[in-house]
């Protein structure tokens, strides 16, 4: 039989200090993000979702317009990142409600927060790869050449990061069932996707439009990765390297107070 | 007991969802090293407060103190002595019990080098060693079942919650978990039980609670619930022959309130069966019959249940009648919902 004794038992309970608690805390978040990638991907909402959707979209409304490599591969990179890193939050949370395996992360001494970064790197790993795929396909078969190459490092981490997080954000609204989050939030993405410069470049919107991008997570990125690709960005690469990491942490936040909501309402 | 040797100290809880009450103003302290079963139908409100133990459900009001830990203002302490097991296995059914017990680990800071080792010992104490790098999407529901409580336990809490452990199972895997849990409890887990199953909590705990409709209707061992039964005793005898009218002939026997056949026995409710007992070897001399066997039955804790909850106790109860809960029959000895 297996043996427990009192002395074996958590002998450190209140005594670890801030970095201690904060590298665990990490290791914890990781240790989650990779059973979710060994348990998530390549599951069918995640390919529908994920790897299908960014591909539809950009073979529907780009393809044979007469656009420019550089401003296709940046457009391409910016809906990737954005179908993709968002759709593993609305599949992966609901699930794991219906089945109580979430309850298996919230009765262990880790922080919410680090549950939901955790779950968050999942959509970011899952962006970033699928990301890949136009990416070195544009360098290889297209010969593209990336202006800067560091800042769309930035813009992949970056919006991949965002993206995962507001799907996150949807994840986290209170329901058991996959399906009751999966399609409300393609119903929100929509119009995010439509409003920002993805299929409209922002130079070219009215006014009253250009203001709406604004409210798109997706306006930044793209606005990135147009800098990273062709250096011909809009609204300048700082603002969008402030207000991506703005919009995870206000994503995460925002999925901190659902989750709070849950614990009092019971889900 | 002094309080600070209570590892359990839930105080006052109160659970609604909207207008619905789920738990009313629940109170009960379990030792260190207890066995502490909650008992209750199903719909009493035992999964919602398991549920406020461990910190996964804040309760409407009241308080939860987990080994000195209030788990609503130091979750995080609390949530370091427990292991949870659900009724439903929540394991990854996508991974093998190896990868489950693996992440567990990691999840539950158990230190990299003891992590193989704790993982092999437990996948061998609960016989899932030989397949522990089979998909669990292919393991029975016992198998399942096993491999939760195998991953609530990799950290070695010192308290284990188990809600309804063998709920659903067959009679072999609630065996062996009933096994385990006494082996964990002989070297010093607290273990807090959930069952609808009277007989389990019977078998199992030093102590019960019996929650009915939101609200405990009693905390004891128990012997001590069973002993404040007296009413509800009976002797239970057969008779090499008889005919048709010995059941009205039993009942007009003294001391005797009511009787009911079971089998080829009767059973005869009364409140002294030491006086009962040389009547029936007067009444077996007078029909010239043989008493073949002959037994004193004192209360069930399916009476005390009954009782406590304002149902008949007796024949008519719909139970099995004192001393004889579950004997593993199916359905026999389980609570019905009231």
């Amino acid at each position: 039989m297996y043996e427990t004794t009192a002395a074996r038992r958590q002998p450190e309970i209140g005594v670890e200090g801030p970095l201690e608690r904060l590298r665990a805390e990490a290791g914890q978040a990781l240790a989650i993000a990779i059973k979710d990638v060994r348990v998530y991907y390549l599951t069918p909402p995640m390919v529908m979702f994920g790897l299908l959707m960014p591909f539809f979209m950009f073979f529907s409304f780009s393809v044979g317009r007469g656009m420019g490599q550089e401003a296709s591969l940046a457009r391409l990179l910016a809906l990737t990142t954005f179908f993709t890193a968002s759709s593993a939050g609305p599949v992966i949370l609901p699930m794991e409600r219906r089945v109580r395996t979430f309850d298996r992360l919230l009765v262990a001494p880790v922080s919410l927060i680090s549950v939901l970064l955790g779950k968050s790197l999942v959509g970011t790993f899952f962006g970033l790869a699928v990301a890949m795929v136009p990416l070195v396909g544009g360098l290889l078969a297209f010969g593209v050449r990336i202006a800067d190459p560091l800042l769309l490092a930035a813009a992949l981490l970056g919006s991949s990061l965002a993206f995962a997080a507001l799907g996150i954000l949807f994840g986290s609204v209170p329901a058991q069932n996959p399906g009751s989050i999966m399609m409300p939030s393609t119903l929100v993405r929509w119009p995010l996707l439509f409003i920002s410069g993805v299929f409209i470049p922002l130079r070219e919107m009215d006014p009253w439009a250009r203001a709406l991008s604004y409210a798109s997570p997706l306006t930044y990125a793209q606005d990135l990765f147009d800098y990273a690709v062709s250096g011909a960005g809009v609204q300048g690469a700082g603002l969008d390297l402030v207000v991506l990491p703005a919009l995870l942490a206000l994503f995460l936040l925002g999925a901190l107070k659902l989750h709070g909501l849950s614990r009092r309402m019971g889900y | 007991m002094p309080p600070d040797e209570f590892v359990i100290d839930a105080r006052e809880l109160v659970r609604d969802f909207g207008k619905a009450r789920a738990v009313d103003g629940v109170s009960f302290a379990v030792a260190a090293g207890e066995v502490f079963g909650f008992l209750g139908p199903n719909g009493a409100g035992k999964t919602t407060t398991v549920r406020m133990l461990t910190t996964l459900l804040e309760p409407t009001s009241g308080r939860v103190v987990i080994g000195g830990f209030d788990v609503d203002h130091q979750p995080y302490q609390a949530r370091r002595l427990i292991g949870l097991v659900p009724e439903e296995a929540n394991i990854y059914t996508e991974l093998s019990a190896w990868d489950n017990l693996m992440f567990s680990a990691r999840l539950y800071r158990v230190p990299g080098d003891l992590r193989d080792g704790r993982a092999t010992e437990l996948l061998r104490t609960f016989g899932l060693h030989e397949k522990r790098h089979i998909k669990a999407q292919l393991y029975s529901k016992g198998m399942r079942r096993r491999l939760s409580i195998a991953m609530a336990l990799i950290h070695e809490p010192a308290i284990l919650f188990l809600d309804e452990p063998t709920s659903g199972l067959d009679v072999q895997s609630a065996l062996a978990i009933k096994q385990i849990v006494r082996e964990l409890n002989a070297r010093g887990t607290t273990v807090f039980l959930t069952t609808h199953q009277i007989e389990e909590a019977n078998q199992l705990c030093d102590r019960v609670a019996i929650i009915n409709a939101d609200r405990l209707a009693a905390v004891d061992s128990p012997e001590r619930l069973k002993q404040t039964m007296t009413s509800v005793q009976a002797v239970e005898v057969a008779f090499s022959g008889g005919g048709p009218r010995m059941e009205s002939v039993l009942r007009r026997l003294p001391g005797v309130t009511d009787v009911a056949k079971h089998g080829d026995k009767w059973r005869l409710y009364t409140p002294d069966p030491p006086a009962l007992m040389p009547l029936l070897f007067d009444l077996a001399g007078q029909w010239e019959l043989q008493v073949v066997s002959l037994n004193t039955l004192g209360p069930s804790l399916e009476d005390v249940f009954l009782r406590l909850t304002g149902q008949k106790v007796g024949p008519s109860a719909g139970g099995n009648g004192p001393g004889t809960t579950g004997a593993g029959k199916p359905g026999r000895g389980e609570l019905r919902d009231v």
